[in-house]
């Protein structure tokens, strides 16, 4: 079995992240806002463990891990708001909510 | 190899040790107990005097530990007297904010014990992070922080704000968080461990492909820190969410998440020195630079009070990443003294702000026999003749904008003094001249609101009549009158603090 390198994975990840961020800057829709942002998260987990398994250690999993949680913790947060705005605006528009400026 | 540390570390955790994070136990103790009371007993007053009881509880035992060595607790955390220093504040200004939120939520029919388990646990967050010695504790803290404040941004469902700037925080908050990650993990990929006093393994720093991706990891890194702190790029989301968040909310991100964000920085910073290699420190100047111009300037033409200290708040950090990036080896227990008085006088002054801001806006709640709307946008014509009407709160305002001004005589001063001589030390010309420009700046909207206090009321304009006020509020009000004014006409009691 050939190991894939490291500088690959990385690779990888940065080009995942830079889709999900891609995606929460140029998305209306906040449902896929906040589905942006797990792709963010989950292109850093792909990251942690490649090096995880290049340093032989389980820090990188147990990152993941410590990563997946977080992002249900986000999610859970996320989608009472989304409820929120659908009761008040009856659309989930993000350009709806910019009535602060100054 | 992490099978020997892992048991090593475990037969350490004794007693002694426990003992160390004694506070941040007695916190995680008391959300999980106020839980359970929650279950037991749906009222607000149980749950406020039960949670006042954990934070008071979590303050003693925390000033007990503010002499202590230096000690590692796991891998993940490290206490020592610096930490300690900083935890004790978080947890004052805690108390105060629960004061604040008790005085603002019990107006309304439904209970709300949910706001009182977010506030500790943001509490807890905050302690994660000062002790924090490793990058996962780091990053949990930072997430307990984070997402206990989108909870609590959100909280006011009345509020025509809150879903707005619930959604904004929790967008950037989160983005911000997995630049962090994103971060983290390119260092880890480099360097191999994730614990802060790592050294940097030479041969691998110098494989030029993964070079660029640790240079990356740090920027982003430091991206992540720098919008929670709201420094200038990534300054946007600041005024927006302490305009439309309650205010004892506010009160809560302009100190506690400060505090334990620049604790961490710093500490992250002196124990990986490579992070201030070359560009680095550039790319800081220019942060430091950029957001001590863009708040003050910004500051200027505000009229709403909350979105006013939000700037001010942009152009503070500014100010104290000054102490960050000037670092040296030889003066670390200085480092660590400018920025812990620098953050207890910014800190002061904040919440003595708040303090008055919160009972104008809810004075129109309790006001008179009609309960009017409760007043969203507290502006600066609010605290039109404060000083005629209630001296002792108009004397607060004068005290806390004094110090954030850096008027002389004020703790303000004394940690503008304690990085003006950082600076000197390390040659920084442009960031002291940039400091001084941007007091200057800073002072044509501070002076205003002291003008204002002492206008005259325009005839019946204003109906408000004296603030209503409780006994704790009094006692608040006035300790923090002669913590501003003791602090700062003899600097060396909180110094001598500090350094012990």
């Amino acid at each position: 079995m050939t190991a894939i390198p490291l500088f690959h994975v990385l690779v990888l990840s940065s080009l995942l992240f830079t889709i999900g961020f891609t995606g929460v800057v140029a998305r209306k829709n906040t449902l896929f806002i906040l589905m942006s942002l797990e792709v963010m998260l989950n292109a850093v987990g792909v990251a942690f463990i490649g090096a995880g398994s290049a340093w032989q250690q389980a820090d990188g999993q147990v990152m993941f891990i410590l990563i997946l949680t977080l992002a249900a913790a986000e999610v859970a947060v996320g989608l009472a708001l989304l409820i929120r705005m659908q009761k008040k605006y009856r659309s989930l528009d993000i350009d709806l909510l910019n009535k602060m400026k100054g | 190899m992490m099978m020997v540390t892992a048991a090593n570390t475990h037969a350490s955790l004794s007693l002694d040790v426990i003992q160390t994070i004694l506070p941040q136990l007695i916190v995680a103790f008391g959300i999980a107990l106020a839980l359970i009371l929650v279950a037991w007993r749906r009222s607000q007053r149980t749950i406020v005097l039960f949670t006042a009881g954990v934070l008071t509880t979590a303050l003693i035992a925390s000033v007990n530990l503010l002499a202590i060595q230096p000690t590692v607790v796991t891998q993940l955390l490290k206490v020592d007297s610096n930490s300690a220093f900083a935890f004790s504040l978080v947890l004052v200004v805690a108390l105060t904010s629960l004061h604040m939120s008790y005085q603002f939520l019990k107006n309304h029919i439904e209970v709300h014990d949910e706001y009182y388990l977010l506030l500790m646990l943001l509490v807890l967050g905050a302690g994660v992070l000062v002790t924090s010695h490793h990058f996962a504790s780091l990053f949990l803290g930072f997430e307990l922080l984070s997402i206990s404040l989108v909870g609590l941004v959100g909280y006011h469902r009345e509020s025509n704000y809150s879903v707005e700037s619930g959604f904004k925080y929790l967008v950037l908050s989160a983005s911000a968080s997995s630049f962090m990650l994103l971060g983290i993990a390119f260092i880890y990929s480099v360097t191999g461990t994730m614990s802060f006093d790592a050294n940097l393994p030479n041969d691998i720093y110098h494989q030029q492909n993964l070079r660029l991706f640790f240079e990356l990891g740090i920027l982003l890194f430091i991206s992540g820190i720098a919008f929670k702190l709201s420094i200038a790029p990534f300054h946007f989301w600041t005024p927006d969410v302490y305009q439309g968040a309650p205010t004892p909310v506010t009160s809560l991100m302009a100190t506690v998440s400060k505090i334990a964000m620049f604790v961490v920085l710093v500490k992250c910073v002196i124990a990986q020195r490579y992070m201030l290699h070359g560009n680095l420190q550039l790319l800081l100047i220019v942060l430091a630079i950029a957001s001590m111009l863009i708040g003050n300037v910004l500051a200027l033409k505000q009229s709403n009070l909350k979105r006013l200290i939000a700037y001010s708040s942009i152009a503070h950090m500014g100010y104290l990443l000054i102490v960050v990036i000037v670092i040296s080896g030889e003066s670390l227990a200085f480092t660590w003294q400018s920025v812990l008085f620098y953050l207890s006088a910014y800190v002061v002054a904040n919440i003595s702000l708040f303090l008055v801001v919160a009972s104008l806006q809810t004075q129109c709640l309790t006001g008179d026999r009609v309960v009017k709307h409760y007043q969203e946008e507290p502006v600066l014509n609010d605290l039109q003749g404060l000083f005629w009407r209630t001296p002792s709160y108009g004397l607060l305002v004068i005290l806390a904008i004094l110090s954030l001004a850096g008027i002389p005589l004020t703790m303000g001063f004394i940690g503008k003094f304690y990085i003006l001589s950082q600076a000197t030390i390390a040659h920084a010309w442009w960031l002291i001249i940039t400091l001084i420009v941007g007091s200057g700046i800073s002072l044509a909207y501070y002076l205003p609101i002291i003008f204002k206090l002492f206008e005259v009321e325009p005839e019946g304009g204003n109906e408000v009549k004296k603030l209503e006020r409780a006994v704790i509020e009094k006692v608040l009000v006035y300790s923090f009158i002669i913590i501003g004014l003791v602090f700062g006409v003899f600097p060396d009691v909180v110094s001598q603090f500090i350094v012990s």
